[in-house]
């Protein structure tokens, strides 16, 4: 069936590494931004403020209701005249590329779902941990560093587990604004070689090892934050989500 | 630069052509939605099964069409089965020898196998204890499912079909990687022509948002259906739901 030669598939082979790492990198770099943007959106617009709670549920209802497609490419065609608006002459004059793009709107669109999330956390907690930390004193940044984010991280892990993975599988479209990643370079090998099949299928067995590899981790970091909440290490989570 | 980067001018030429990218788009969105609804049904019984030959198949089916992007499940239909001659002089070349059978393909699976997974929790929420007073009243197992476990199911999964459902939406927008002109090539190819960057992807992003808006109040009024025996709960279920976000949304 196929007619590939071992040195052909090697060249390949190393081509389809590289973008791997490119994707990898992309996929890091997007969840870090959406993650740090996300938690202080969540916290910033947990104000009572009606004019903070307006702005929050029109961001949250945009880039909720639109695709991620769509941001990237807005970013990617009008981001040199958006930072012109804002920075001046300076501003136009950089080029956006397809990673900056990429990272871009993965980061904002996902930020309103990690918002969502670290939202929810912090209305499940106890009203007493907010009291207590009052009541003792603690300044509001060692209150939200050293007693309420680590809880809500606690809270949100499942929630965030399902962005991450949701996210690697959107990491895809940024190949369509031109980026040389994981999957362009399996476009590109799959024309050259006549061969579709063997690298699309690698590619996805790819995203699919990866997913499972992140999964397996977080199922270990979620019973390790857990470990003073329950009394049973051994544990299985009752969420099974891929 | 003017302060709206919108041109209206342009934003009403371009209506009619997003109007026909937005049919394109609600078709794509619809036909999957159905097939991979009718698939699921079956891949998520012999998910549940107890047989192994059964369970592990469908196990797999699952973890592929779940776990790899959907661009990879598009190209791979696309560029992929093409590859294979007996399909090519095959009767179904019908379907995958164009994009649009290609794009259904690839959406419908992987739609499938996200609705065996939504499907799965549902079935699995029901209490025990009613199925098995129901099989204790000698209610046949096929009436079992279809009037006790199956409507609960559906109460119990239905927020979790809403977020597949709008996920599976914005998802549609990578069609045009097939040639197919669905709202976001439409968009693209307006852009090309214009280089106007901001118009029209704004005009189709406000189609976007529309139609998962429209798709949100649909799943709230018949979630208000589904619940109307019971106002007070629905209302308590609401407010618990409540500090989950505006609307309680998740990713699938």
């Amino acid at each position: 069936m196929t007619n590939l030669s071992l040195a052909d598939l090697a060249g390949y082979l190393r081509q389809l590494g590289e973008g791997a790492l490119v994707t990898l990198e992309l996929f890091l770099a997007s969840f870090a931004l959406a993650f740090g943007l996300g938690v202080l959106i969540g916290v910033a617009t947990l104000a009572r403020g009606r004019l903070i709670r307006a702005a929050w549920r029109v961001y949250a209802s945009i880039f909720m209701g639109v695709p991620s497609l769509l941001v990237i490419f807005l970013i990617f065609y009008g981001g040199s005249a958006m930072l012109g608006a804002v920075l001046g002459e300076f501003g136009a004059r950089i080029d956006i590329s397809p990673f900056g793009a990429g990272v871009a709107a993965l980061g904002i669109v996902y930020s309103a779902y990690v918002a969502e999330l670290v939202r929810g956390a912090i209305e499940n907690l106890p009203k007493g941990q907010f009291e207590g930390a009052r009541a003792l004193a603690i300044p509001p940044l060692v209150m939200w560093g050293r007693v309420i984010l680590p809880q809500v991280m606690r809270l949100a892990l499942p929630g965030l587990v399902n962005v991450w993975s949701f996210m690697l599988k959107e990491t895809p479209l940024v190949s369509l604004a031109g980026l040389q990643d994981l999957v362009a370079s399996a476009k590109i090998a799959a024309g050259a070689t006549k061969e579709p099949f063997l690298f699309f299928v690698a590619t996805a067995l790819v995203f699919i090892a990866f997913s499972a590899a992140s999964l397996w981790l977080a199922t270990r970091l979620e019973i390790r934050l857990d470990r003073g909440q329950r009394r049973d290490p051994a544990r299985t989570p009752a969420r099974a989500e891929a | 630069m003017n302060a709206l980067p919108i041109d209206p001018a342009l934003a009403w030429e371009s209506l009619p052509a997003l109007f026909q990218g937005l049919q394109v788009t609600v078709f794509l969105t619809v036909l999957p939605l159905l097939i991979g609804l009718a698939l699921a049904f079956p891949i998520c019984f012999a998910r549940m099964s107890a047989r192994r030959g059964l369970a592990l198949p469908a196990e797999t089916f699952v973890v592929f069409f779940r776990g790899a992007p959907l661009l990879i499940l598009l190209y791979l239909v696309y560029y992929g089965l093409g590859q294979i001659e007996a399909l090519r002089n095959g009767p179904f070349w019908i379907v995958f020898g164009s994009p649009f059978g290609c794009a259904i393909v690839a959406l419908s699976l992987n739609h499938a196998a996200y609705m065996v997974e939504v499907l799965r929790g549902s079935l699995l929420a029901v209490p025990h204890g009613i199925v098995e007073a129901s099989e204790a009243l000698g209610i046949t197992r096929r009436n079992i499912f279809l009037w006790v476990r199956m409507p609960l199911a559906i109460r119990y999964g239905l927020k979790a079909y809403q977020n597949e459902v709008v996920s599976f939406i914005k998802g549609t927008a990578i069609v045009s990687v097939v040639t197919i002109t669905d709202l976001m090539a439409v968009a693209n190819s307006i852009f090309e022509q214009t280089y106007d960057p901001f118009t029209p992807i704004l005009c189709a992003a406000a189609f976007y948002w529309a139609l998962v808006n429209v798709v949100r109040i649909g799943f709230a009024l018949w979630g208000r259906w589904l619940g109307r025996h019971n106002e007070d709960e629905a209302v308590r279920a609401a407010r618990a739901q409540a500090p989950l976000g505006i609307s309680g949304e998740v990713l699938p």
